[in-house]
């Protein structure tokens, strides 16, 4: 992939306990800047934890990322929490909204974080993105007061404000009922178009996974199928998505 | 170089702790309760130990150079200590001093004493009308020997001027003498000696033993009982527990004479002081210990309570260092608010007691007793907060999502 702005080389990750449970092995993918990648899978099959692994919350028991050009040989937590607050963006299953702050506030967080309290231009570009995602009318509102797909929506827009290289988004739409959670998928795929912003989304939902442009099937922390859906075409990566028999890539 | 607290810890922090009101609430109060507590204490302490060494000592000599009566001469003449003045004790100096300007001198020139005078003392009978009564009769020289016993600031009539012929009395020998300033009488020794004098001024000096003394002239009253040198050289300093040191400093310099602290002549009263500020900080300790016990458990509650947030917040990019902070900034704001809020209500407790009790003494409201209880809770709060800092900064966002 000429402009890949992640690339995994020989990734393994191993849960360390009274028994140890490997869960990655030996994943090397990349993902295209700009681009939509899913990570689908069964459950058990690793995509969370390769997920989180990208997103430098996980660190690997192994193997390399290389992030933006940059080899990620840092291991001090510090280093990596303030990277991941200039580079990366998170939306999970839950929201993990702070119900001590209201929507607006909950969106600025990573501005706090990162370089105290927000200017009026970052405030601006907030409610600014609050506005597009449909939250312009709840921003002054209690987080626990907004219904889930609401919230969902804050969540997102909290992902996209300090305007990170890579957006990661676990199970999006787990929590949501199907209405809701269409309707933030649609979002995400819109804001991907618009912005530019990599977006690496990790569901078992095969409709949603084919609304991507690189689908990356895991299967026992295995990658065992690589789709290219710009390339062949929706239809085509639905065909092949329908054969189950999914095996390992030497 | 790591960022020192900013903002963002604590709106955080502030936030966590007004989303828990009621919890907020109750461990403010604890604090509160705790600062109220021992600022009361050490306040109400502080009144009743200055008000019982103003009573004591507050009016009266800190400490006193003795001539060396009753005593051997080599008892005070040590082993190879460095000695001021001879070694040597005369009979006369067994019971006054001769030498006293050296003593005086010397005394005067340590910082710690704030005044040293020398003091002729005698045992007089005042009479008249048909009465007598006995006296105290001190020859004192003015200023410092007036003011050691603070008679200048405590006449209640006439001038407090040391004058030939004119006596100083105490209130309780001009009540019962019905004598006014102006009026003469005629004061005698057990030597049969007669001296008729004229009141000068009449002074209160609140414990009975002060107002049954007699005030004049130093060298009037060597000549009228026959003293050749001076009874005692008399000083107070600055800091009243201090006056043992300087006794014993200055006491290894003298073979001639004996040098008494207050603490030496007040043993019984000593030992309460002592015993009243040991109960001071042995509750003081406790009540620390409380509070701190209290902070700990609510702030390691509120830490596992908000473990999804400092997940998130990681996730987002706080620093581990960052995490902690939030939660000894939360116990210095639970810490400050609430002695703050404390030592209103010591203050009001305070009120209540002088208002609402006869008691003879009122509180001791200094910088020490207003800030250490506020310094305390304080460093009590940090100290306990680092219980819950230390797990905020060892929670792994990643265990949080995880999770759920």
């Amino acid at each position: 992939m000429a402009d890949a702005v992640l690339r995994t080389r020989a990734l393994c990750k191993t849960y360390f306990g009274k028994v140890d449970t490997p869960v990655l092995h030996d994943v090397s993918i990349e993902i295209a800047r700009g681009g939509f990648t899913a990570l689908i899978g069964p459950s058990g099959s690793g995509k969370s934890t390769l997920l989180n692994c990208l997103g430098l919350l996980d660190p690997p028991t192994s193997g390399e990322i290389e992030f933006d050009g940059r080899l990620i040989r840092e291991r001090n937590v510090n280093d990596l929490a303030a990277f991941r607050n200039g580079n990366v963006g998170f939306i999970f299953q839950f929201h993990y909204l702070l119900p001590e702050f209201n929507a607006l506030e909950n969106v600025l967080l990573p501005c706090w974080i990162g370089g105290g309290r927000p200017a009026a231009e970052t405030r601006r570009e907030a409610q600014r993105i609050m506005e597009r995602i449909g939250l312009g009318a709840f921003r002054d509102k209690a987080v626990y007061e907004l219904s889930g797909g609401q919230q969902q929506r804050v969540s997102i827009a909290r992902a996209l404000v300090n305007r990170p290289k890579v957006i990661f988004a676990d199970e999006p739409t787990g929590n949501l009922d199907r209405e809701s959670g269409q309707a933030v998928l649609a979002l995400m795929a819109e804001l991907n178009r618009e912005s530019n912003i990599t977006l690496v989304m990790v569901t078992h939902d095969r409709e949603v996974a084919l609304q991507a442009d690189h689908i990356y099937e895991l299967v026992d922390g295995r990658i065992c199928r690589t789709l290219d859906v710009g390339r062949s075409g929706r239809e085509a990566a639905a065909r092949e998505l329908e054969d189950r028999s999914c095996t390992f890539k030497q | 170089m790591k960022k020192p607290a900013n903002r963002f810890e604590w709106m955080i922090a502030l936030r966590f702790l007004l989303r828990g009101r009621a919890q907020t609430l109750l461990i403010v109060l604890g604090i509160a309760v705790g600062v109220a507590v021992q600022f009361f204490l050490s306040a109400l302490i502080s009144g009743l130990q200055v008000s019982l060494i103003d009573n004591t000592i507050g009016a009266a000599p800190h400490l006193l150079a003795l001539p060396a009566d009753r005593l051997p001469a080599g008892a005070f003449m040590g082993g190879g200590a460095e000695r001021r003045d001879s070694g040597r004790v005369l009979i006369d100096e067994r019971t006054e001093i001769q030498s006293w300007q050296t003593y005086v001198d010397d005394l005067r020139r340590d910082r710690r004493v704030l005044r040293a005078s020398p003091v002729a003392n005698g045992q007089g009978f005042i009479e008249r009308g048909g009465a007598v009564i006995a006296v105290i009769v001190k020859g004192l020289v003015a200023p410092d020997g007036l003011d050691i016993y603070k008679i200048r600031e405590k006449t209640v009539a006439g001038a407090p001027e040391l004058a030939s012929d004119t006596a100083l009395l105490g209130q309780r020998i001009a009540e019962r003498l019905t004598l006014a300033v102006g009026d003469k009488f005629v004061l005698r020794n057990d030597r049969g000696g007669r001296l008729v004098m004229r009141v000068g001024a009449v002074f209160d000096l609140g414990a009975a033993a002060g107002n049954d003394l007699l005030a004049a002239p130093m060298d009037q009253v060597r000549s009228f009982f026959a003293i050749g040198g001076v009874s005692a050289v008399e000083a107070q300093v600055r800091d009243v527990f201090a006056a043992e040191e300087v006794a014993r400093d200055h006491g290894r310099q003298y073979a001639r004479v004996k040098l008494e602290s207050w603490q030496e002549r007040n043993r019984q009263l000593l030992t309460g002081l002592r015993s009243q500020s040991t109960s001071s900080v042995t509750i003081q300790f406790f009540v620390i210990v409380s509070i701190s016990l209290a902070i700990a458990s609510v702030l390691g509650i509120a830490a596992v309570q908000k473990q999804r947030q400092l997940g998130i917040l990681k996730a987002m990019g706080t620093s581990d260092r960052s995490a902690s902070r939030i939660f000894v900034i939360q116990g210095l704001l639970l810490g400050g608010i609430g002695s703050l809020l404390g030592l209103g209500l010591g203050l009001l407790m305070g009120w209540g007691f002088v208002a609402g009790t006869d008691a003879a003494f009122g509180l001791e409201i200094s910088a020490r007793t207003l800030l250490t209880p506020i310094a305390l809770a304080l460093a009590a709060a940090v100290t306990a907060s680092t219980i819950p800092a230390r797990k905020a900064a060892a929670l792994s966002p990643i265990e949080v999502i995880r999770n759920g």
